[in-house]
């Protein structure tokens, strides 16, 4: 065997490194994603959460709204996530009266890590929000009516 | 060559999985969308004339299909296209199923020559009217 015939041994070794950094940016591109859906997965357990949280209180709207907030941060830190993180905002007028509807929106903010060649997405920070609407039962006992005495849902 | 397929096949499978999650995450979304309308039209599309007259509990269908649609409407899907949303309201009981599907847009499928850009998801929720005492 000639030494001439081994040269092509180490033929295309140049792009293993490239092959290699093509492979670290594509799997940091694939966590950022994964994150974010993960990120979505959790707010709108949350949202879902906070709103049925909210239309089963007994009441009275604070302390509705407070076990709404304690079910979303429960939620979130659920699936591994900060609570501190989280926003969760009533989209809507929010009434503890029967037939109201009930709106939540839960929003968090995920972390990206920085993607050779490609940067961070959306600045390092990527905001997931969802939501969640659910009527308060219109033949519940011991919830207010309407302003008018009467049971109006908000269709 | 092998290297750089392998990274390739690594990455596509990688951008598959994404793609499946975000599917299976349109079709959370559905199904929460449909439970919570079923939810809100058992309670709130009661037929009270009915009700009254014979005591039946029975669902006032265009009533139920407003508050079905309604209910799905602030349930915040915007980002979801095609959504469709029927409501069945059931003639001799109190049952109503609202069935909610949509499209869900892929992440990375699309960036593939041939690929699928989303995939049509589809969830159903019954809820039924009960008097308690």
């Amino acid at each position: 065997m000639r030494l001439s015939e081994e040269r092509g041994a180490v033929g295309g070794f140049e792009v293993l490194p490239f092959g290699f950094l093509v492979f670290v940016a594509g799997t940091l591109l694939l966590t950022n994603a994964w994150a974010v859906v993960d990120g979505k997965v959790a707010v709108t357990a949350a949202a879902r959460e906070a709103a049925r949280a909210y239309v089963e209180s007994p009441g009275p709207a604070g302390t509705a709204l407070e076990q709404a907030t304690v079910a979303a941060r429960g939620a979130i830190q659920g699936h591994g996530r900060d609570p501190a993180r989280m926003r969760l905002a009533p989209v809507g007028p929010l009434a503890f009266r029967r037939c109201a509807r009930v709106t939540f929106e839960v929003t968090y903010e995920v972390a990206t890590i920085n993607v050779p060649w490609l940067g961070s997405l959306g600045g390092g920070v990527v905001g997931t929000s969802a939501r969640h609407s659910e009527v308060v039962d219109p033949y519940r006992s011991d919830v207010p009516l309407g302003w008018d005495g009467g049971v109006r849902c908000d269709a | 060559m092998l290297m750089p397929a392998a990274v390739l096949v690594f990455i596509v499978l990688g951008a598959i999985a994404v793609d499946f999650a975000v599917a299976f995450l349109g079709e959370r979304e559905v199904s929460n969308a449909a439970a919570a309308a079923a939810n809100d039209a058992a309670g709130a599309a009661l037929d009270q004339t009915r009700f009254y007259a014979d005591g039946a509990l029975r669902l006032d269908p265009v009533r139920a299909a407003s508050v079905g649609r309604s209910s799905v409407r602030a349930a915040g899907l915007d980002h979801l296209g095609d959504v469709d949303v029927r409501v069945a309201v059931d003639r001799d009981a109190p049952v109503v199923t609202v069935t909610v599907s949509a499209r869900v847009g892929y992440v990375f499928a699309k960036a593939l020559p041939g690929g699928p850009d989303g995939v049509t998801v589809e969830a159903s929720a019954t809820a039924t009217a009960e008097e308690q005492d």
